[in-house]
């Protein structure tokens, strides 16, 4: 059985975002539920100005059809009646009897699906041509647009330093000519944040001459503030509730939700405003349990931050951790700059705006040179106070995971805690491996 | 391949530049960096295009994972070791960080870091637009303050244009030898060195273009070598010509990308009396073949190597011509694009060869198997 799903039974806003992650995409494949919008492909957290033209971000994986959606598809037909709360409770009362087993499986199924899925990109993305020789996140993007490219109407490719990702933008022509760009400039010199307003601009007038939808200054203002708003919660579960001594629910549970939040939060699970309700209600429900002691103490759990996850990572770690007594933590859009404010005044630019947060994400977090990421992962680490680093050298990696040797001394140097490094190359691939890493490591904590 | 004598005065020629008072400005960059300025400053630019062995990429591998691309593994791998024949490292003043890609940026952070060399930035938008212009505008100027500031006096204008006007005609000359009636390996050789020594290639060697209108290439299996450069003292060409083949055109970085980055005289005349950024700028516009660009290096690609293929056939009457892709293992800017520029090529009935290779000397047995096989199909 799996850890979570005791935890996660009674946990409505959870098992709703999970539905919404796995089951809202699908329906897009059909034009019609589209209702006259684009889709549009995004990765990395830059949506808002999808939302603002008013067509709908996907990130791509989001449009495969996942097993578990079956069970799913009945508790949200469930709750199409009953509503998402009466749902949950119906869930935890059943469990009790325990004699519909089908529901241990529920949390097992979101999780297995996806990487199931995730690694089946992978192999496509090899398949279809590229390299083994690149990073898990590349193979696995370009097997999603080879599977779903026929379904989307652009996608949107926001510059980054990574050369590679640069040159997979390039490569997705192939399948969909039509890619819009934005570029950020590498550095923030002279005038650089004008020129970068002037390209989001473009990207604007991409968007609207694609949808036929006009941006207004309104537009914009109204979705940063509801992408701040799931910002400033995301920073709450990161910075105050995993630093808490009573988790609402056990460890490997709680880095689950971290992980979905991080994958979801790239398209908002194509609704900004239902996932900010999410977000809302999952917070609240995280203090609610906490205040009511539902969930575990974890006061005696050494708090170990791993990072980078968002490229490909074991997911089985947080298990792993869980079980040699610790709590594993997740926070890259935190580390990579992309949980800063949007600034929204009545009277300012809010294409300027958007410039000034694009410009602050390349020069402090994801950064042009590994000075600044590695600045980045230390002023995150010590900001949530963790006991130990977790560095994933992700195979294939040669921008954001190959700066180790850099961290390591300014980590010795800086937090002084213990710190390692994982290889990764595919999901399930080198558990055994890992496992006596881990083992090894949490020795440190003994 | 490059002799060690070569590496000596090589040496000699930094050293006495040196002694001059200019300083040195390394950079691993392939393209877009603008050496007229460094020029212009009175520095030496020194462009970092040397291979490397087993040795050298374990070096690199105590600093970047393995999975890193071999010839920036490499480089760093150089200043660790820092082999007697490079001795002329140990005069370099300054070392540019440039993103070229990103292992250019990881590359040359670490080298400005764990081997003490004061660093310069200078970093290249990634899509070639107006706007894209406007920010590499803003890089020269933060580029020329930067230099200014090394030699602790300003650079005038004219300088610049002399600069210029001086690289211009050094790359005219140099391009001169994409047709010539020699082997590849003596190509490559010429161009290795005009790269090293810039300019100054032409006063000091007997540099003389002639071609004596014997087609003697005209009997061996052509190729194009395309995709990322032959360093020095890679012995990749050689593998081709024992292999039967010779290589006719260096579609690469080192070789006819670099050289063929020329402005036309009449041109560059009516340009003098404007700003000298402007004309960087419009060089770096019309650098449409570098590899360091997005959205539209493959279309390019393509376009340039058919047009390539034109040329010898009318130019030297040389027809069946394969094209080589040289991919070094875990380049972003080669490997990723590599099976769809091969099938395009392919569409319009061409020989492709993608060879993906490290500098390990174990694999050089099956590269040259591969290479012969290849060879033999044309
Ligand atoms: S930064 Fe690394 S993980 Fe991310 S896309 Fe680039 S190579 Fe992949
Ligand atoms: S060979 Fe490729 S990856 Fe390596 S430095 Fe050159 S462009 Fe970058």
């Amino acid at each position: 059985m799996s850890l979570m799903t005791d935890d996660v039974i009674n946990f409505t806003s959870m098992l709703r975002m999970s539905y919404d992650f796995l089951h809202s995409g699908r329906k897009f494949n059909i034009k019609s539920n589209r209702k006259g919008k684009k889709l549009i492909s995004v990765v990395f957290p830059f949506s808002d100005l999808v939302f603002a033209a008013k067509a709908i971000p996907i990130f791509p994986i989001r449009l495969e059809k996942f097993k578990v959606n079956t069970y799913l598809e009945a508790l949200n037909s469930a709750s199409g009646l009953f509503g998402w709360k009466a749902v949950s409770n119906f869930l935890g009362f059943i469990r009790k009897f325990d004699f519909l087993k089908v529901f241990d499986g529920i949390i097992d199924d979101v999780i297995n699906s996806l990487n199931y899925k995730y690694n089946k990109m992978y192999d496509l993305g090899i398949e279809e041509g590229v390299s083994n020789d690149f990073c898990y996140g590349i193979k696995a993007l370009y097997g999603m647009h080879s599977s779903r490219h026929n379904n989307l109407d652009a996608n949107l490719n926001v510059i980054i330093r990574c050369s590679a990702f640069n040159k997979y933008y390039e490569s997705l022509k192939r399948f969909n000519d039509n890619l819009i760009w934005l570029d950020i400039p590498p550095r923030n010199i002279g005038n650089a944040l004008e020129i970068c307003t002037e390209n989001v601009k473009d990207t604007a007038s991409q968007l609207e001459k694609l949808t036929g939808n006009s941006i207004t200054d309104n537009d914009l203002r109204k979705q940063f503030r509801i992408s701040n708003e799931c910002r400033e919660l995301y920073r709450e579960i990161i910075y105050e509730i995993s630093n808490s001594d009573f988790y609402p629910c056990n460890p490997a549970t709680f880095s689950e939700i971290l992980a979905l939040l991080s994958i979801s939060f790239q398209d908002f699970n194509s609704n900004a405003e239902t996932y900010l309700k999410n977000f809302r209600n999952l917070v609240k429900e995280m203090k609610e349990r906490i205040r009511k002691k539902i969930g575990m103490d974890v006061s005696n759990r050494p708090r170990i931050l791993l990072t980078p996850r968002f490229g490909g990572w074991e997911p089985e770690s947080h298990n792993l951790i869980y079980k040699m007594g610790g709590r594993l933590l997740y926070a890259d859009w935190e580390i990579l700059g992309a949980l800063e404010n949007i600034e929204v005044y009545a009277y300012s630019d809010p294409i300027e705006a958007y410039a000034k947060f694009l410009m602050d994400i390349t020069t402090k977090g994801i950064g042009c040179d590994n000075n600044a990421l590695t600045d980045s992962y230390i002023r995150v680490a010590r900001k949530m106070d963790v006991d130990g680093l977790i560095f994933i050298e992700l195979f294939g990696c040669h921008s954001i995971s190959n700066c180790y040797t850099m961290l390591r001394q300014k980590v010795r140097k800086e937090l002084e805690i213990p710190t390692t490094a994982l290889t990764f190359n595919k999901i399930g691939e080198n558990i055994e491996q890992v496992k006596i890493r881990l083992g090894a490591f949490m020795e440190m904590f003994n | 391949m490059v002799d060690l004598e070569f590496f000596l005065e090589y040496y000699e020629f930094l050293k006495q530049e040196k002694e001059k008072g200019k300083k040195i400005i390394a950079y691993m960059s392939h393209d877009n960096i603008p050496e007229e300025l460094i020029d212009a400053a009175g520095f030496i630019p020194l462009r970092l295009i040397f291979s490397g062995n087993d040795e050298l990429m374990d070096r690199g591998a105590d600093y970047l994972p393995t999975s890193t691309c071999s010839f920036a593994l490499s480089t760093i791998g150089l200043f660790s070791v820092k082999p007697n024949k490079y001795r002329f490292l140990d005069l370099i003043d300054y070392l540019i960080v440039s993103n070229h890609c990103v292992s250019d940026i990881c590359s040359s952070e670490i080298i400005c870091k764990y081997f003490d060399i004061p660093r310069i930035d200078f970093y290249v938008p990634y899509i070639l637009s107006e706007n894209g212009l406007k920010y590499y505008r803003l890089e020269l100027i933060e580029f020329k303050k930067k230099l200014e500031e090394i030699r602790g006096s300003s650079i005038s204008n004219e300088d610049i244009i002399n600069s210029i006007e001086k690289y211009n005609k050094f790359r005219k000359n140099i391009s001169k030898i994409k047709y010539l009636d020699i082997s590849g390996s003596d190509k490559l050789e010429l161009y290795q060195k005009a790269l090293l020594y810039g300019p100054k290639i032409l006063e000091l060697r007997d540099f003389n273009i002639n071609n004596d209108g014997q087609i003697k290439i005209k009997n061996k299996k052509n190729v194009i070598l395309t995709g990322c450069s032959i360093f020095l003292g890679d012995d990749l060409i050689e593998i081709i010509e024992e292999g039967g083949g010779n290589v006719i055109f260096l579609d690469t970085w080192v070789g006819d990308v670099y050289f063929s980055q020329t402005l036309e005289d009449n041109w560059l005349d009516q340009q003098k009396e404007n700003d000298p950024f402007d004309i960087l700028t419009e060089m770096f516009n019309r650098n449409t073949y570098t590899d360091h660009v997005v959205p539209n290096f493959m279309e390019y690609k393509i376009k340039k190597i058919v047009s390539i293929i034109n040329n010898l056939k009318e130019k030297l009457g040389i027809s069946n011509i394969g094209v080589i892709n040289h991919i070094i293992k875990f380049c972003d800017h080669m490997s990723l694009p590599r099976e769809q520029l091969k099938e395009k090529l392919q569409a319009k009935n061409y020989f492709v060869l993608n060879i993906e290779r490290d500098y390990a000397r174990a694999s050089h047995g099956q590269l040259s198997t591969r290479i012969e096989a290849f060879l033999e199909m044309i």
